[in-house]
């Protein structure tokens, strides 16, 4: 069941831009596609949909081979496009039509997520008189609207202030609990890292990393320590051999080499009776480890 | 499998409809259109304003005839009953040259005309304000004197009633022709027939492409490729803005019609158009052609709109069809003088300029029915071929946001697979 991908390529001529791409989305949730700018996330997402042949490979969606017949789907793409100069009533009543809603429940499902994301107000207005964040709002509902089975979204919090983002994040956790199956393509490691159970990292359309980011971030060992004390700790840091990366005021960043070192400073720490304000073993962040991965994979 | 089809005809509709209510609601299309019925019902009513500003006291540019030698003997009063569209005023007073200058300028008369012998010959100065935009003395002035003074002398010979009679030629001009065919109509219905029908289709059909255009410049094309086939898309599309072309241009000519019916002295329009030529089968075939030429150009425009991302980018794309559609016109209209011709005929069946020459034909009567068939067949047949290969550079090309698509880009976009 699901979504199934497997050993699919796509070239524009000679240039090939996705190599051999494999992962598998079997339960509903939030799925991170993540790469640099040209990895070819746009092109597997396109090929996801069905709006663009691959070479070859396999995309499945349930068993089925994916075609718009078979998927029923919401795509918010990365290039964001509105009707400028069409009331927005009208243009979401068209693109609900299309996607096969009777009039009526197209009418019922407009003015309930008009109302959920607060943009009720701009129902009759011509999408050139939104403001960027709102006519993001606009095509996040245009994507949602006909209740998909599959949700795909480009970079969906790009350009929102912190409340809107809140907004849709709210509306993204709802989605899940629903059982949606969410792909969600973006540069913003902390969303990927709030929403994300799985993951699949490209660059240069090969997959360099793939897997549940949990386990992925248990292969990694501790880099860090964020140490916060009432007395200056310096000593007892520099007794055990590691390196202060940063401190101010009995705030630190310490490198260690595995959870070890991080054991150990926190002995010492009690051995010497200090008073430990903060004290965080940390793993590489996602950005870390996408910034190492596609390091490597450029080298 | 019929249920495919069902939603696919569905959709077809939708994009349809959405295309018609959204070129209606456009301000441009309102105001361009409000626009030209103005224009048609102000030009069918010029002679009627320019009657409004007479005062009634003139009727006609006045020309002042100087016979001080009394040569035509009085007789040139006549000239007022030859209706020649001038007032003669006669003097047997001389005249000076400033005198009649001072006149002109004045604007008492427009023209004056001095005669006087000289030489033993009338010797007659036609004088104007300024003779830049003339070739010579009006021809209708030199026949029209010449008659007067050839019927003053006659009348001097005492001719009898019947030898003045056999003077007089009794011609009966009649034009015929070597060819069987008849060729009926006139230049002007035929000319108007053609026109009305390249522009109607060649403006309709360019609206396709920049419709296209404006998808992808607003970046929509993502949201609508995936909510149905881009094949619903461009003939959806066509379908809308060929409704709405339709529309456009029964209502314009009907506010024609009406405007020359009502405005112009009766009779006009008869004499203009020769309605009688006008049948309910010509006006079938008529939009039939209008409905096929402009599948032909709107398919073809669908292809370029769909290779461009930017709106300045639309002309230089569509240069290539602008250049066949206005091939296909000329080729019918200067053929059209020589309707049996067979350059004519060929006009007729080239599926480019058969929609502009086979109403023509029709109208005068030289389409034979297999002529007609064969130029429809053609015409589907090349409409199929045309949907065909645009649909599939369109599907290829929509998603392509670069620079505008080279021929060898095209190309390369047909040969890929369907998306």
């Amino acid at each position: 069941m699901g979504l199934k991908i497997e050993n699919v390529n796509k070239s524009y001529g000679t240039k090939k831009v996705v190599d051999n791409i494999s992962f598998h989305i079997d339960k509903p949730g939030v799925f991170g596609l993540l790469g640099t700018n040209g990895a070819g996330k746009t092109t597997t997402i396109r090929m996801i949909l069905g709006i663009l042949k691959k070479d070859s490979g396999e995309i499945s969606w349930n068993g089925k081979e994916v075609a718009r017949k078979h998927v029923n789907f919401g795509y918010l793409p990365e290039e964001r496009g509105i009707y400028p100069k069409t009331k927005i009533y009208d243009q979401m009543m068209y693109f609900a039509r299309l996607k096969g809603m009777s009039k009526q429940k197209a009418d019922e499902a407009i003015k309930f997520w008009m109302k959920r994301l607060e943009v009720e107000e701009y129902m009759y207005m011509p999408a050139e008189k939104l403001s960027k964040g709102n006519q993001q709002k606009i095509q996040f509902i245009t994507a949602i609207l006909h209740d998909p089975e599959l949700i795909v979204l480009d970079e969906p919090f790009s350009g929102l202030d912190p409340v809107n983002s809140e907004l849709l994040k709210n509306v993204m956790i709802d989605l899940v609990k629903q059982n949606k199956y969410i792909i969600m393509s973006s540069h913003q490691m902390s969303s990927i890292e709030e929403f994300c159970t799985d993951v699949v990292i490209l660059n240069k359309g090969r997959t360099v990393l793939k897997g549940n980011l949990k386990e992925i971030r248990n292969t990694y060992k501790a880099t860090k320590i964020e140490l916060s004390t009432v007395e200056n700790a310096e000593e007892i840091i520099k007794n055990l051999g590691l390196e202060i990366l940063f401190s101010k005021d009995n705030d630190y960043e310490i490198a260690i080499h595995g959870e070890e070192d991080g054991y150990k400073l926190f002995k010492e720490l009690s051995k010497n009776n200090m008073n430990v304000i903060k004290f965080e073993i940390k793993k590489p962040s996602l950005n870390d480890i996408f910034i190492e991965k596609v390091g490597k994979s450029e080298e | 499998m019929f249920l495919l089809y069902k939603k696919k005809m569905k959709d077809l509709g939708i994009v349809a409809s959405y295309t018609i209510k959204e070129m209606l609601k456009k301000k441009t299309f309102l105001i361009s259109n409000l626009i030209l019925i103005v224009m048609i019902i102000v030009g069918f009513n010029i002679p009627n304003i320019l009657k409004s500003f007479d005062d009634g006291e003139e009727t006609g540019s006045k020309i002042l005839i100087v016979d001080s030698e009394n040569i035509f003997e009085g007789t040139l009063e006549t000239l007022n009953q030859m209706e020649l569209g001038y007032e003669f005023e006669v003097t047997n007073d001389k005249v000076e040259f400033d005198t009649i200058k001072t006149k002109i300028e004045e604007e008492q008369i427009e023209d004056a005309i001095v005669v006087s012998k000289k030489d033993g010959k009338i010797n007659i100065e036609y004088i104007v304000e300024n003779m830049n935009m003339m070739n010579g003395v009006p021809e209708e002035c030199i026949n029209a004197l010449t008659s007067v003074y050839s019927n003053l002398q006659i009348s001097k010979l005492g001719l009898t009633q019947s030898q003045l009679e056999s003077l007089n030629p009794n011609f009966n001009f009649e034009l015929k022709q070597t060819e069987e065919q008849e060729v009926k109509g006139n230049v002007v219905a035929i000319m108007l027939l053609s026109l009305v029908l390249f522009y109607a289709i060649y403006f309709c059909a360019y609206q396709v492409s920049t419709s296209i255009t404006t998808e992808k410049t607003s970046k929509i094309m993502e949201t609508l490729v995936t909510s149905t086939t881009p094949r619903t898309i461009v003939l959806g599309k066509t379908i809308g803005i060929g409704v709405v072309g339709l529309i456009q241009v029964v209502v314009l000519v009907s506010v024609a019609l009406i405007c020359a019916t009502v405005c112009l002295p009766a009779g006009t329009l008869d004499s203009i158009l020769d309605l009688s030529q006008m049948t309910p089968f010509l006006a079938v075939m008529t939009i039939v052609y209008f409905l096929l030429g402009y599948l032909v150009f709107a398919l073809l425009y669908a292809l370029t709109g769909s290779t461009v991302s930017k709106p300045e980018d639309v002309q230089s794309a569509n240069g290539p069809v602008a250049i066949i559609a206005v091939v296909g016109f000329y080729l019918a209209y200067f053929t059209m003088m020589n309707p049996t011709s067979e350059l004519n005929v060929i006009a007729s069946i080239f599926p480019f300029s058969a929609p502009f020459c086979v109403p023509f034909r029709i109208m005068m009567g030289v389409a034979t029915p297999s002529q007609i068939a064969i130029s429809l067949a053609v015409l589907i047949v090349t409409i199929l071929v045309i949907a065909q290969v645009s649909i599939k550079i369109y599907s290829n090309a929509i998603l392509n946001y670069g620079s505008k698509l080279s021929l060898k880009d095209i190309v390369r976009m047909y040969k890929q697979k369907d998306n």
